[in-house]
């Protein structure tokens, strides 16, 4: 029995609930049916899968059903099915939001382009394109960053230009060798009726505004001005409690969320037990994972307010972007 | 040692609580300023900030890396009459 265009529809939207969750289907839709590689001029609910299966090797509630209310299904191998633009891939010129990285790190997420005088630069965190305090001006910037295949020197892009110098917390020293050490020393020190006395100190940490870098690109064609999902930033803004923000990152993608906390004093890990405390950041829910550093963040006029390099498993956290143009000298 | 530990504490908290009210009311910032420092060092703790309540009022935010009833017990619901709320953010990471 045929049915009409309408009628499939209607079955399609009342069903795809149920057949989208089935981990092998990628894709529903409406289209003729295909029996024996031939086009028939049945309208049915087609149903792309990641690769056809026998029955017998699928879970009850994983089987296409041979008919949804009476309207005969279609399975089709279709592959799974990828953005046309990988923001792991090689991108030229490259937008912001796609996967760049310092040649000795994994990756992180160009997050836009910036000025200095006429000069252009990429932004992005200092631990994604400074390797964390650990480089020099000229080092090389691949796109995409070395985890996603980025090779030197077919991917290099830009050289590292400029960076804010994180300032890393000596680990709180409760280890009994230090203390044994000093406590020697000290013997030491007595033995020979000096004054002098050692004593175990943890080092103040100085509060970090920004993890925030610049580099130059080899040349201005490599480089796109806008965003992938979000396009041209329309100029600098300032978040405060409540603001709607957007980012657009290598890993995650195009994500949202809102300012929760301000002025937020939050200690930061990097790698095991190497921490930094940062001042006055920005708060938000959960809206990245790790390659997502050094996203841009924009607000709902798509001003850009700022720049996202850190979080938790309930937590993001940004870098007020004031702070990023002021340290790196740096502006829209 | 605990006892040492517990001593300073409470010395450190009637302190500040001594100072609180011979002050006429600070603003939230400079509440959460005065406190953040010693806050950050108790075990567990990654963060504090200023957010909003249920009811849109502003309150003083401190982020646990997990559930830390030690911890918890430890801190304050007000400071320098700014409410506090304690929320678990996990550990936080550089991305």
């Amino acid at each position: 029995m045929a049915h009409d265009l309408d009628t499939v529809r209607a079955a399609l939207a009342a069903s795809r609930a149920r057949l989208q969750p089935q981990a092998h289907v990628v894709a529903t839709g409406v289209g003729y049916k295909t029996t024996r590689g031939a086009r028939t001029d049945v309208l049915s609910i087609v149903c792309s899968v990641t690769e056809k299966m026998p029955l017998s090797s699928l879970a009850p509630r994983d089987r296409v059903p041979a008919a949804i209310d009476g309207i005969p299904t279609d399975v089709v191998a279709t592959g799974v099915i990828r953005a046309l633009q990988s923001r792991t891939a090689r991108h030229r010129p490259a937008p912001g939001g796609v996967s760049i990285g310092h040649r000795a790190i994994t990756a992180g997420t160009l997050g836009c382009l910036v000025r200095k005088g006429a000069q252009v630069f990429i932004l992005s965190n200092n631990h994604v394109l400074a390797n964390s305090n650990d480089a020099r001006r000229g080092d090389a910037i691949l796109q995409p960053g070395p985890h996603d295949g980025g090779r030197f020197p077919d991917d290099h892009i830009a050289e590292l230009e400029d960076f804010v110098p994180i300032s890393f917390a000596e680990p709180p020293s409760e280890c009994g060798f230090a203390r044994g050490l000093i406590a020697l020393l000290n013997a030491g020190c007595r033995a020979i009726t000096s004054n002098t006395r050692y004593r175990v100190v943890s080092i103040q940490p100085v509060g970090n505004r920004v993890d925030a870098a610049i580099a130059r690109p080899l040349q201005p064609g490599l480089v796109k001005d806008e965003i992938l999902e979000i396009g041209k930033i329309s100029g600098p803004g300032s978040a405060s409690l409540g603001t709607a923000i957007r980012k657009s990152g290598r890993t995650t993608g195009l994500t949202s969320g809102e300012v929760q906390q301000v002025d937020v004093d939050v200690n930061v890990q990097y790698g095991p037990g190497r921490l930094a405390l940062f001042t006055d950041q920005l708060l938000a829910g959960p809206m990245s994972q790790g390659g997502d550093s050094g996203s841009a963040v924009l607000d709902g006029s798509n001003r850009l307010i700022g720049l996202l390099f850190a979080g938790s498993e309930n937590s993001t956290i940004i870098n007020r972007i004031e702070h990023v143009f002021s340290g790196l000298g740096v502006t829209l | 040692m605990k006892i040492v530990v517990a001593a300073m504490l409470a010395l450190l908290l009637s302190w500040s609580g001594a100072v609180a009210g011979a002050e006429v009311s600070l603003s939230i910032q400079e509440a959460k300023a005065r406190h953040a420092a010693r806050i950050l060092a108790l075990p567990g703790v990654v963060s504090v900030g200023i957010g909003r309540d249920a009811q849109g009022r502003e309150v003083i935010v401190i982020g646990l890396d997990r559930a830390r009833p030690d911890t918890q017990a430890r801190l304050p619901a007000e400071l320098e009459g700014y409410r506090v709320r304690v929320q678990v953010i996990g550990a936080v990471k550089a991305q």
